[in-house]
Order: C-alpha cells, then sequence, then structure tokens
C-alpha cells in the first residue's frame, strides 16, 4: 500500500510554479471523472485525518469529499476545542498522536504559525488549511485554478483585492501566488484592515515587488477614474497599488493598470478583532455598478466565501459572478493536490532561507511579539526561532518569527558573554551579526529586563551616590507609615512587587507595616518579563493570593516611563479585580510615558534621559549588616557611538 | 442620559463657553507638549470622550499644526455581573483604522473618577499596538481614584461626594454644552 511521502503544505511557497501547473492538470482531469461519475481508487487504504480547531465548513467538508472520492477514507475532529485541546494537550502531541491514526493530515488553527509546528511534530504530511490570519494555501490552489480557467493565463493578469486585508489569510497567501506570477496587485483595504507590514516585505524581498500609495485623487488624475473606486460607497482614504517589477529591466511600473482581470473581494474577519474592532458598517459592498465601467468588463468577481454582505446577491447570475465556481474547484483541487502528494510529490530542491536562524544562549530567547503566534501559546516546549528581517538595514535591527513572520524590532542587545548591554544603533551592526553567529547574542526590550537578566551597561559615566543604606531604611519606613495610615482596613491589604528590586522592597514594607498595624499583609512578587506574568507568593504562605476586592500596594523600585507598572497592572487584573491599587517606589526619575502617578514616593529625583538610576538592594530577609550593601546610585550612559567604538 | 428632575439640586459647573475655553487651553497645552505634533493620534472614549477628541482636533489647525488622525475606543461603563459584585469597564468595541505602533497616542475622556476606565483603555491600547506613549486628556478630573492614574491635561478640577454625579453634557449629543453636578438618581 503506498503511503504518503513525508512533505508538507503549509506554505503556498512550499510549491513551484511548474508543480502548481501540474496540479491543475490534474484537477482538470479529476473534475472530468467526477463529471462522468468514475469510481476512483488511488488513495484506497489510506486515511486523511483533519483536524480543526476553528469552525469550517467548505474547507472541511471539500477535504473530506476529495478524499472520498480517491477512495481513501477520513477520521475527523471537527471541533478540536471540544476534545482534546480542551483538556489542555499540545498541539504537538496531538498530531503526534494522530499520526499514528492516519496517513495525511489536513490542520486548521487559530494561531498564526500553528500550522509549521503541526508539521514539524507530525511524522506524516501535514496540510494547512489555514493557521490564524497568515496562510490558506489550498484556498489559493483553488483561486489560482479558476483564475487560469477563466483568463487563460496566471501571469501578468491584474488582479483588485479588496476588502479585509489584514487579516485575511486567503489573501496573503493568494497574493504570495499571484506575485510569483508577475501580476499587479492593487489593493483597496477596507479602513484600518491594510495589508500587514510582513506580507509587503515578504513580496518586496523574494520578488522585488514595490508598494506604491496614491490617493483616491492621484489616481484619479493618473487613470481618469479607476474601477476600483466603485468598490466601497464611502471611499477607503487610500488605495495601494502593486506593480510587478519588470524582471529584465528591474525597474517598476508605477502606471496604474490599464484593465482589471479580476476583483478578489473577502470578508470581514470579524472573529480575528478580538471583541472590539471596526463595525463594518461601511464594509465593501459590491454590486453590479462596479463591473459596468469599460475597465472591468472583462473582470471576473472572486469570493473566498462564506459571504457576509459584500457582495450582493444580484451578482449571482451574472457570468463573471464566479465565486461558487471557486467553491465547486475545492474538491478536484484537493483531490490534485492529495494525488500529487501521494505520487511521491517530487519536489525541486527549495532555496535555503537567505538569512541564517539566529541563535540564542539557552532561556534568553526573545519572546515573539505577535500576541497570536504559535509560540505564545504553545510556549511550554516551542521556542521561537528567529531570522535577521527581510529589509533588515543596518540602522534598524529587525528580527523576523519563523512561526508567524512578524517582526520583533530591537531596542537593546547585549553580548551573553561579557555580559554586556548597548541600545543598538548602526554602528554596531557588524558586533551582532558575529554575536549571531556566536550565538551569544541577546535582546532586551527596555534597560530593565536587561539589568534583570544581570546585563550591565557597556559603559557608564562616573557614578555619584544619591541614597545610602539608612536613608533607603528611611525611606521604606515612611512609605509604610503613609500606607497604613491611608489604608481604612488593614486586612485588606495585599503588597505585591515588581521582580527583582520591587519584590525586595516589598519585602521590606510589608516588614514595617506589621509593628505599625498589627497585621503582616500577603506579599507577593509579579515578574512582568514572564510568558505569564503570574502572582508569586514570596511570604513563605502556600495558599493563592486573592487579589480580589484587595487594596493592592504596587512596589518598584524606580519608576520611569511606567510601562513596567502598565505590565505589572495588566497581570494584577488577570487574577481579579482589586479593590484600589496603590503605586509606592522607591526613586521618581521624571520621563513618563504614560499617564500613571505613584502615591508613594521615597526621593523625587530628576534626571536627564542619558542617565541610569541603579538600585542596589540586599535580597530578601537579611540581616541590618547586610544591608549596608543597600545605594542608589546615578551615572550616564555614553552614547551609543561612543560606546561602539570600544564594544569588544 | 437624561439630566436632572426638578427634584434634585443640581450645579451647573462649566457652560458653554467654559468648555470652550477650557479646550483651547488644553489644545495649545498639547502643542507646547507635543512640537510638531509628530505623529500624535487622537483616540477619544465613547462617546462623549470621542466628541471632545475631535473638537480638540478640529481646534488644533487653527493652532498652526495638522489635524491629527482621531479613533475611538467603545468602553463599557461599570456594570453589575448581577452577582452584586462591581466588574470592571470592559472594551466593547474600537474603530482605530490606523496603526499605534511608534507613535505618541493622546487618549481623551470626559470625566477622570476612579481611574478603571483608563486602565482599561491602556490595556486595549498595548494589545492593538506598540504606541511610544499614552497622554490623557480630561474635560474634568473629579478625584478620589482608586488607581495610579493621572491626566496630563484637565479642563477643570471638580469635587464631587461620592453620592453625587458628574454629567458632562455636549452639543452634539445632548443639544448643549454643559457640565452639571447632581444627586445621583435612585
Amino acid at each position: 500500500m503506498p503511503r504518503f511521502p513525508k512533505c508538507d503544505l503549509v506554505s503556498i511557497d512550499d510549491l513551484t510554479i511548474a508543480e502548481i501547473e501540474q496540479i491543475f492538470e490534474r484537477a482538470a482531469d479529476f473534475a472530468a471523472a467526477l463529471e462522468r461519475g468514475d469510481r476512483l481508487a488511488l488513495a484506497e487504504g489510506l486515511i486523511m485525518a483533519t483536524l480543526f480547531y476553528e469552525p469550517s465548513t467548505r474547507t472541511r467538508l471539500s477535504f473530506e469529499s476529495a478524499m472520498h472520492r480517491l477512495g481513501g477514507s477520513v477520521i475527523s475532529s471537527a471541533d478540536m476545542h471540544s476534545s482534546s485541546a480542551a483538556k489542555g494537550e499540545t498541539l504537538a502531541d496531538t498530531v503526534r498522536v494522530v499520526s499514528a491514526y492516519a496517513d495525511l493530515l489536513v490542520v486548521r488553527h487559530p494561531n498564526d504559525g500553528a500550522a509549521r509546528v503541526a508539521a514539524e511534530y507530525a511524522s506524516v504530511p501535514v496540510i494547512n488549511a489555514g493557521d490564524g490570519s497568515r496562510e490558506h494555501p489550498t484556498q489559493t490552489l483553488c483561486d489560482l485554478y479558476i483564475l487560469q480557467r477563466k483568463k487563460g493565463r496566471l501571469e501578468g493578469l491584474t488582479v483588485a483585492i479588496c476588502g479585509d486585508l489584514k487579516y485575511g489569510r486567503t489573501v496573503h497567501s493568494l497574493i504570495y501566488a499571484l506575485a510569483r506570477f508577475g501580476a499587479n496587485i492593487v489593493t483597496v483595504p477596507y479602513g484600518g484592515m491594510a495589508l500587514p507590514d510582513y506580507v509587503l516585505e515578504r513580496v518586496a524581498a523574494e520578488r522585488r515587488y514595490k508598494l506604491s500609495t496614491l490617493t483616491i485623487d492621484e489616481l484619479k488624475s493618473q487613470s481618469g477614474g479607476l474601477d476600483a473606486l466603485y468598490l466601497t460607497p464611502s471611499a477607503p482614504h487610500q488605495m495601494a497599488l502593486f506593480t510587478g517589477d519588470d524582471p529584465l529591466a528591474r525597474v517598476p511600473t508605477a502606471r496604474p493598470p490599464a484593465a482589471l482581470d479580476a476583483f478578489y473581494v473577502t470578508r470581514l474577519q470579524r472573529e480575528r478583532l478580538n471583541g472590539g474592532g471596526a463595525d463594518g458598517q461601511d464594509y465593501v459592498h459590491f454590486d453590479a455598478r462596479a463591473l459596468r465601467s469599460t475597465r472591468a468588463q472583462g473582470a471576473v468577481v472572486m469570493h473566498p466565501l462564506p459571504r457576509t454582505d459584500e457582495l450582493a446577491y444580484e451578482l449571482d447570475n451574472d457570468p463573471r459572478a464566479v465565486y461558487f465556481e471557486q467553491a465547486a474547484a475545492g474538491v478536484p483541487v484537493r483531490m490534485a493536490l492529495i494525488a500529487w502528494m501521494l505520487e511521491g510529490a517530487r519536489r525541486a530542491a527549495r532555496p535555503e532561507p537567505a538569512q541564517p536562524l539566529v541563535r540564542f544562549k539557552t532561556g534568553s530567547t526573545p519572546r515573539c511579539p505577535n500576541a497570536l503566534c504559535i509560540t505564545r501559546h504553545e510556549s511550554a516546549y516551542l521556542t521561537p526561532r528567529f531570522r535577521l528581517a527581510h529589509n533588515a538595514g543596518r540602522a534598524v535591527l529587525g528580527l523576523r518569527c519563523e512561526f508567524c513572520e512578524r517582526e520583533l524590532k530591537v531596542e537593546y542587545v547585549g553580548h551573553a558573554s561579557s555580559r554586556r548591554y548597548y541600545h543598538f544603533d548602526e554602528n554596531l551592526y557588524g558586533y551582532v551579526r558575529r554575536w549571531i553567529e556566536d550565538g551569544t547574542l541577546a535582546v532586551f526590550e527596555t534597560v530593565k529586563e536587561a539589568e534583570e537578566q544581570g546585563y550591565e551597561p557597556y559603559r557608564r559615566g562616573p557614578q555619584r551616590e544619591i541614597m545610602n543604606a539608612a536613608e533607603i531604611a528611611h525611606a521604606c519606613q515612611a512609605i509604610s507609615t503613609q500606607i497604613a495610615a491611608d489604608s481604612a482596613e488593614p486586612t485588606a491589604l495585599v503588597v505585591v512587587g515588581v521582580v527583582s528590586r520591587g519584590a525586595i522592597l516589598a519585602m521590606r514594607v510589608c516588614e514595617a507595616l506589621a509593628p505599625i498595624m498589627n497585621f503582616r499583609p500577603p506579599c507577593a512578587a509579579v515578574d512582568v518579563y514572564a510568558d505569564d506574568p503570574v502572582l508569586r507568593r514570596i511570604d513563605g504562605a502556600t495558599d493563592n493570593l486573592c487579589v480580589d476586592g484587595r487594596e493592592v500596594v504596587l512596589v518598584d523600585d524606580v519608576i520611569n516611563s511606567g510601562w513596567t507598572v502598565q505590565r505589572a497592572m495588566t497581570a494584577l487584573w488577570r487574577h481579579g479585580r482589586p479593590a484600589a491599587v496603590k503605586l509606592a517606589v522607591l526613586i521618581d526619575r521624571g520621563h513618563r510615558a504614560l499617564p500613571i502617578r505613584p502615591n508613594y514616593i521615597g526621593r523625587s529625583i530628576p534626571t536627564a534621559r542619558g542617565e541610569r538610576v541603579s538600585v542596589r538592594l540586599a535580597p530578601g530577609d537579611t540581616g541590618d549588616a547586610q544591608k549596608g550593601v543597600d545605594r542608589v546610585v546615578i551615572y550616564s550612559l555614553l552614547e551609543p557611538h561612543v560606546a561602539s567604538e570600544q564594544a569588544p | 442620559m437624561t439630566l436632572t428632575t426638578p427634584n434634585h439640586k443640581a450645579t451647573v459647573a462649566m457652560d458653554t463657553e467654559a468648555i470652550r475655553r477650557a479646550l483651547a487651553r488644553m489644545a495649545h497645552e498639547v502643542c507646547e507638549r507635543n512640537p510638531g505634533m509628530m505623529e500624535l493620534v487622537l483616540i477619544g472614549v465613547l462617546r462623549r470622550g470621542a466628541v471632545l477628541a475631535h473638537r480638540i482636533a478640529a481646534i488644533l489647525p487653527s493652532l498652526g499644526v495638522a489635524a491629527p488622525p482621531v479613533g475611538t475606543l467603545d468602553i463599557s461603563s461599570y456594570r453589575d455581573d448581577g452577582k452584586g459584585r462591581p466588574g470592571d469597564p470592559r472594551i466593547l468595541g474600537r474603530d482605530i483604522p490606523f496603526t499605534l505602533d511608534g507613535k505618541p497616542v493622546l487618549l481623551v475622556d470626559d470625566v477622570l473618577y476612579t481611574g478603571r476606565t483608563v486602565r482599561a483603555a491602556l490595556s486595549a491600547l498595548t494589545d492593538l499596538g506598540r504606541p511610544t506613549a499614552v497622554q490623557l486628556l480630561v474635560l474634568i478630573d473629579r478625584g478620589e481614584r482608586e488607581l495610579p492614574i493621572r491626566a496630563d491635561y484637565v479642563g477643570r478640577n471638580l469635587s464631587a461626594p461620592p453620592g453625587q454625579r458628574v454629567y458632562v453634557k455636549l452639543s452634539e449629543i445632548d443639544g448643549v454644552d454643559s457640565v452639571v453636578i447632581s444627586e445621583r438618581k435612585a
């Protein structure tokens, strides 16, 4: 019995143009065979498993139908959220287990990059049936198949893509594919739903596509009115226009297209708006008027379905409305894909990504900035992987997540062997490249994060002490006295310190509060840089800390921009709804970027931006002798360009 | 939102002219704090904060800076979950058709009180992107904060006992511009 060779379809770019054409030939044969009612036995004895972590009707049914038509059989878990995933099983474990039950997996998942994870952990081939807002390659195969049949070619078409371009995964896959066929792509985003940068950067880097943004007025004056103008009743405030490079001349042509070959309309991906979002009242509405202009006479209207109300029903009988044919193509195209995968799927060697993987020292890999990335949701076993971003210039250090393709813009870089950190600047680029090769690069969002991990600034100017041990002790005492005086209900108090010096201070505040109030409030620490910032008891008690209805005193050593406090509050709100939050800090150094004000301040010290305030505290409940090391110093950081001249 | 009934004592704290002056002054302050207004975007909290955000945006061109883009956040006010426990404000929706990445944001609301709405707004804004800074502008600061939140620009400080309510009426919604303090409706 033939088995599927292990070869996955995660991105539409996993297929070469020749392979796509091969699949389309097969699809046409299968369509004819279905028409004739032939019985096929190509996949006899083989089992396909469909794992859908998100609702789907047509994709899942057309996959299952395709497999049955090929003589194979299907096992299905249509609603993974009610089954093993609800019990907390990871995606990796699920696909490993199901690999033993089936010969081919079809996976849909709400997180960006999930398909790549499934492909890496499954021992049988995986087909991506949609991962978050990233890609949906099999829908694109259906789209291209219909386009080719209607237009007779795929090269050099002009396609207008309208609607939600931000979250529409079908749109992203389609754009990657059309770019390979040298299409002109006109994007007409619904307000705020423009193509994400990472999609633009990918087609720019890999296909030398250039984005030119034109306002509607510019478009009008250049082209005498473009059909796309008819797409929305309330016109989008800007249009983006792609023009394919001429590969020979490599000169982008900035002309608006002469005639449109297709309109590709998508629905608003409400489920990805995260509860909020545009209400969609003025979303694209496409009706017969749009097809009346001469420029659009030959254009077909496409939609990945389901439609909400962006396509008028009056279009359905127009021969140019091909969306039901698109849907019908789902079965023969997926049959052709399965057959192609079964028959060896001999693939041309894929080019290695241009940029090498960035190696980090164990435990210091940064997290992906995309909250929906699969690495953020399955962090127990997944380590994010990054490559230098496509557009990596020397001035900005961008790292691109291998799973979701989003870019992490790096503020601070560190050198893991010398434990020094630097603000990134283009003079450091050469060093950073070397550190990447050596696996000694560390990256940080803030100075605080760098220092929490034991990194020191590369060079510091002369330092001066602004508080000594006695003054720190006095400030803690004064803060505690005020807290006690302000507290109407001492037993409702909870003290939470921000790791790590804020937590030490929190313990000291608790110590000082105990004799004043005749009650020692519970004390916990919150690590704001953890993936899942939980409250951890640090007062020896083991019961869970409840913040619901409690008066929380949040303690940190230095307040600067306020972002750390904001993160700490977000963490608190995950645990409940405090009756009040008071903020106590040892030092307020100004430079607030958020509307946050501490309630209790040990000392306010105006500082320049280039200065650092460093607090040193003896850990935990150490004796008075040890507290002698406590001090607060202020020093200035050397300008990055000065520092880099002397970098290792 | 209806206002006071005749049996309730109501005090007018600000009239049309006072509101206009306060907004004009705050617009000046915003310009001063943000030289050139580079990339500043306005986010108004629905509904009256959004109206105020649009008014501030409309004043700015007369001060020689381009009108910044305005988005809105829809945040529920305090709600009771039916179990007798007060809930926290929640984000019900947003209309922000531009990116916040790398931009300073001016958050606009009508009344600053416990600070819980602002906290919910801050967390929504940081979910949405990575703004460089968030400044807060309010027409009325009535004190009595439960969270360590403060406004960068305040139209007027008003102290009203917890039993009373501060109503901001704006002509776009209520047909008239005024700020009224009155007994809380039963």
